[in-house]
């Protein structure tokens, strides 16, 4: 298993690390006590493995960053926002039975 | 088998409660272990802060008892590799057993079948499409309860998990309205009892109505009502809430079985409920997964040390797969 691939973001750094960033953006809203959160980690830090280069793979913990949390509306987690050019494009709520490729179907089709 | 593949004595597809239960008594036994788990281990008991059934231990978070399984299962000397999701299986000629994650392939003499379960789904209008857009239908109270501060939601399910995620669910929203298709719990009784002083406590955030069903769950955008039933007097209404939290069951994870072993219409493995077996020689099952499951921790873990046990028969024996179940019969033969 890959690790340390993915990228902890904070309100602060959102801005310049999701909006404005020149590839797409699978960001990860999540919490330490919430089991399914828990559980996607290692099929998020393989996917961001797989598509270095071409696709950021960012955490943002609810519980510490509640700004970016809530301007996006967040009612369940892990919810998983696909950000290309600064806006939504797509998404995933909760561990899907076939998660990890519900979401590179959903990563391949914006990549084109 | 190809040259390059190595053989491992057993191969378990889970790494939850039944899995871990497996690799402890085959790691203990020396036997090569190799545990498979699409995600991290643990599976369903993850979600549960709360564990009260398991002997020798009078309240334990379920992400630490899997900790401790795991830390457990590796000093005897399984290994275990995390996000490797099992796509296909193969009996191979030789009679070993081939395990696919994709592309990757592994053998093994023996496989143990734990991948688990996974939520039912109510299967009404609105529920996918309010799922789907993260919009207020929710499996997990422990994980989205408190994104339901100052509002109201309603808890359908009568179990053990639909009563301890509702006594969660009433830390946090302003309103808790449990429905229940029956007129009474299906939970332990000392569940049951704490939910039913809550509901009787003065102001009480907690309302139970029983018989009631719910039919559809509506909104502009995010959910906003649902629609009840009762299945008594056949009334209706039109519930306002912001979330729908939904507990009414389990289904087992085995759509990547379809072909290989046989399973119910209801996707439950067959298997023989004494020692395990299930349709294709070598390949046992534990837990939730298999017909009869109690789907409990206890269970799960028994049904795995079991499989492990009866294991060493069919190395001995692999005829005995199709032999009929024997009184005369001690597993593993020690």
């Amino acid at each position: 298993m890959a690790e340390g691939n993915t990228i902890k973001v904070t309100d602060a750094e959102f801005e310049s690390v999701v909006l404005q960033s020149d590839v797409p953006v699978l960001v990860d809203f999540w919490a330490p006590w919430c089991g399914p959160c828990v559980m996607a980690t290692p099929v998020l830090e393989k996917i961001a493995g797989e598509y270095a280069g071409q696709l950021k793979v960012c955490k943002v913990n609810v519980d510490e960053e509640r700004q970016i949390a809530s301007q996006h509306g967040i009612m369940s987690i892990p919810t998983l926002f696909l950000f290309k050019d600064g806006q939504v494009v797509d998404q995933v709520t909760g561990v899907t039975p076939n998660f990890e490729a519900d979401l590179k179907k959903k990563i391949d089709a914006q990549l084109g | 088998m190809d040259r390059n593949d190595l053989l491992y004595d057993v191969i378990i597809v889970g790494a939850g409660p039944a899995g871990l239960g497996a690799a402890v008594y085959t790691a203990r036994d020396r036997l090569k272990t190799l545990i498979l788990e699409k995600f991290m281990p643990g599976g369903q008991i993850n979600n549960t802060d709360r564990i009260e059934n398991y002997p020798g231990f009078e309240r334990i978070a379920g992400p630490e008892l899997i900790e401790r399984m795991q830390e457990q299962v590796h000093s005897f000397g399984a290994e275990s590799k995390t996000g490797s999701d099992v796509t296909r299986l193969e009996k191979l000629p030789d009679g070993n057993i081939a395990v696919y994650c994709d592309e990757t392939r592994y053998v093994a003499r023996a496989v143990i079948l734990a991948p688990g379960s996974d939520y039912r789904k109510l299967g009404i209008p609105g529920e996918d499409e309010f799922r789907n857009a993260g919009a207020g239908v929710s499996y997990c109270g422990t994980c989205d309860a408190p994104f339901f501060r100052e509002k109201q939601v309603v808890a359908v399910g009568g179990g053990n998990t639909a009563v301890e995620e509702t006594l969660h669910l009433v830390k946090y929203a302003d309103k808790v309205t449990l429905i229940h298709r029956r007129d009474e719990f299906r939970a332990s009784r000392i569940l049951a009892e704490e939910l039913l002083a809550k509901a009787d406590e003065p102001h009480s955030n907690l309302v139970i109505k029983y018989d009631t069903i719910a039919t559809a769950i509506e909104g502009q955008g995010k959910v906003q009502s649902v629609k009840l039933r009762n299945v008594k007097t056949d009334q209706e209404e039109d519930y306002p809430c912001d979330g729908v939290f939904i507990f009414v069951g389990m289904v087992p994870n085995t759509t990547f079985l379809h072909g290989f072993v046989d399973l119910t219409d209801g996707g439950f493995i067959k298997c023989d409920c004494a020692y395990l077996r299930t349709s294709v020689p070598g390949v046992f099952v534990a837990g939730d997964c298999r017909i009869g499951a109690a789907m409990q921790l206890v269970t799960a873990v028994a049904d795995g040390v079991n499989a492990a046990m009866w294991l060493k028969h069919y190395y001995r024996d692999p005829k005995w797969w199709s032999a009929p179940v024997s009184d005369m019969l001690q597993p593993g033969g020690w």
